[in-house]
């Protein structure tokens, strides 16, 4: 035990950062009394937290409203805006006989009715609590169905906050779990600070802390510069060869009066959207920030976005480095956790967008604690090798595994001995004939696969043994990841 | 601590490129039951004989008899090459339970070996089909949080397949941490 005053590292309430906030009634001002009598003044304190771990809650209110809203303009546009138009002699028209007009109210009636009705049961439905360690949801009213899930299964939480919803102030929580099917529990939709104060409830249980330990501290990484992320979404060797066939082909289809040339045209435009202009939405004011709690990440400019990705849960990251960025030294950083699976790995996968190489390897080295890839000695790979995603090299160290590859699009692997799955050594018929191997380091799915090909084929058996004997020391000092903070105030 | 390029180099030294596909540490690889490959081959039949017997049909209604042979005899030929591919399959499957972890080798295209430590088994499933279990086989797979991981384990009498997937579970269990 540090003496006291000594700052203390890991979780807990840091030096400067005001101490736990008793809850209670709203403190009665003490100050100057007002001439009314028997009156006095009560300020506007801000209200207390919402308290997860005590009772059962419900999310807000205002859900209950929004989903009957929802339905209501698609009945409107599937059903209701044909009931208003008329068959005439040249096809159809939107006219306001009284006939019409009783017929669409009668039918808008009734479908607004159902509407409400099911905003109601879907509101009432959904009752969540927290019961020691777990999370319990309840669903339905009449067929109850209750999920049990212990928190120390959390992986990671997001805050997201669609355009419509943030214009009433709510937001989505999503917890993500490990493993197959149905593993994100949605809460759609809770007030703004009863989202935020929910993540922190929840983060603080699953570290092991009681319930009311107030929202972790954090401390900012980075800010991606509107700048760097327009040019580092831009100055891509595919998106620029996209972008000069546009060109070329709408100047064809100008000059020659062409109109197939719009074949070619509108595909790469398409293409260009997607790679350049949604990218650029999705990740605008990207910002990343540390927290004892794990690493947060908040973007987004029409629907935002705060991701926690609590210590521990990151499997593997990725360093990419396309051909032009290595100019001015910029990387993206890809990662895979356990969590997120399907279209949500693709959507949450990346740590950073664009960034410089520094500030890539620092928050590397925040994931992957006491390690810098860049030190990591690569071993190149073997000369003979054939396969055209050329490898790189590879090396390892106490910590992690790095595996470089890539003939213009430079990528990092890297995976941390503690988080292997399994290793495996495959030899492909070519690799046979050239007497190489590839050994692969076995994350869990997502984007970040970590291989080193092409490596001698005794040298790749020697690679497996020590991989596997490096995980299995790195398993035996991390042990589980559940209740971190709890152990790290115990191993205090 | 950063380990020295050397020590990796050192380790290539001790296991020589004829050695890759061993178990090592002076272990031996537990093979799989001889009846597998006949079960591969039953499993071969029963699929070339309808087959076989469908084209050769349908292209004696539509061209002649002498189409309709060659199909069968390209059938035949499948069977053939595949009755001795199976043995070769049947050969490249190996299995070995260390301190720590299993290593399971197969395959005859792509040559692999797979180290699966215990503490990262999440479950152990053991099938039979209809006629493995006539044949008295099973097969073993492994699963970890990694779905490239894919340890199979096939053509295991029934008997010793329970048994492995009872020592692996307990294994797994005394070893066992999230992910």
């Amino acid at each position: 035990m540090p003496p006291h005053g000594m700052p203390q590292p890991g979780y807990g309430v840091p030096p400067g950062y005001p101490p736990q906030r008793a809850y209670g009634p709203p403190q009665m001002y003490p100050g100057p009394v007002y001439p009314a009598p028997g009156y006095r003044y009560v300020p506007p304190a801000p209200p207390p937290p919402v308290r997860f771990s005590v009772g059962t809650h419900r999310v807000h209110w205002a859900t209950a409203p929004l989903r009957a809203f929802t339905i209501m303009i698609v009945y409107f546009v599937l059903l209701g805006f044909p009931l208003l138009m008329t068959r005439t002699s040249d096809g159809a028209a939107v006219s306001f006989s009284p006939v019409v007009l009783l017929r669409f109210l009668i039918v808008s009636l009734v479908v607004g009715a159902g509407a409400v009705a099911a905003g109601l049961w879907g509101w009432l439905g959904l009752r969540f609590r927290i019961e020691g360690d777990d999370l319990v949801v309840e669903n339905g009213l009449l067929r109850r169905r209750v999920r049990r899930i212990p928190l120390s299964r959390i992986q990671a939480i997001d805050v997201v906050r669609p355009l419509v919803t943030r214009v009433f102030s709510l937001a989505e929580v999503r917890v993500e779990l490990a493993g197959g099917e149905q593993s994100e529990i949605p809460f759609r939709y809770l007030g703004r600070r009863a989202a935020g104060d929910l993540r922190a409830e929840l983060l603080a249980r699953a570290a092991g802390l009681p319930g009311h330990t107030p929202e972790a501290p954090e401390r900012p990484v980075y800010r991606v510069p509107f700048g760097t992320l327009l040019g580092g979404l831009v100055l891509r060797l595919p998106v620029i060869a996209t972008f000069l066939l546009m060109i070329f082909s709408l100047v064809f289809l100008i000059a020659f009066r062409e109109l197939a040339m719009l074949a070619v045209a509108l595909p790469a435009l398409l293409g260009l959207i997607r790679a350049v202009i949604a990218p650029m939405v999705m990740y605008a004011n990207f910002t990343v920030a540390v927290s004892p709690d794990g690493v947060r990440l908040r973007y987004g400019l029409l629907e935002t976005r705060m991701q926690t990705v609590p210590p521990g849960r990151v499997q593997a990251v990725s360093v990419v480095e396309p051909s032009i960025w290595r100019g001015p030294g910029w990387a993206r950083l890809d990662v895979t956790v356990a969590g997120y699976a399907g279209e949500r790995q693709a959507l949450s996968s990346t740590l950073l967008p664009a960034a410089p190489r520094a500030v890539v390897a620092q928050l590397v080295a925040l994931v992957f604690p006491g390690t810098n890839f860049d030190a990591v000695p690569l071993l190149p790979a073997s000369q003979r090798g054939m396969t055209v995603d050329r490898a790189d090299g590879a090396g390892t160290d106490d910590v992690i595994f790095v595996a470089r590859h890539g003939w213009l699009c430079r990528r990092t692997d890297i995976i941390a001995h503690a988080r292997a799955q399994s290793v495996r050594l495959t030899v492909n018929p070519v690799q046979r004939l050239l007497g190489l191997a590839t050994v692969h380091v076995d994350a869990p799915p997502g984007l970040v696969q970590v291989a080193a090909a092409d490596r001698d084929l005794g040298e790749a058996r020697a690679i497996v043994e020590s991989t596997a004997l490096r995980a299995r020391s790195a398993r035996a000092a991390s042990g589980d990841t559940a209740h971190w903070a709890a152990r790290q105030n115990q191993a205090r | 601590m950063v380990y020295p390029v050397a020590e990796q180099q050192a380790g290539a030294a001790g296991y020589p490129a004829a050695e890759a596909f061993e178990p090592g540490a002076g272990l031996v690889w537990s093979r799989i039951s001889s009846r597998y490959p006949w079960h591969r081959r039953i499993a071969a039949l029963v699929r070339a004989i309808p087959v076989a017997a469908v084209g050769a049909f349908l292209l004696w209604r539509g061209g002649g008899t002498l189409a309709a042979l060659l199909w069968v005899v390209g059938v035949l030929a499948v069977l053939v090459v595949s009755w001795v591919a199976v043995e070769i399959a049947y050969r490249s499957y190996g299995y070995a339970e260390r301190g720590d972890d299993l290593i399971v080798t197969s395959g005859v295209f792509v040559r692999r070996l797979i180290v699966v430590p215990y503490g990262r088994m999440q479950f152990v499933d053991v099938t039979a089909g209809l006629l493995e279990r006539w044949m008295g086989l099973s097969t073993v797979r492994l699963h970890t949080a990694a779905a490239a991981t894919d340890a199979v384990i096939p053509g295991l009498p029934a008997a010793e397949a329970a048994l492995l997937r009872d020592r692996l579970a307990r294994k797994g269990e005394e070893r066992s941490m999230g992910l």
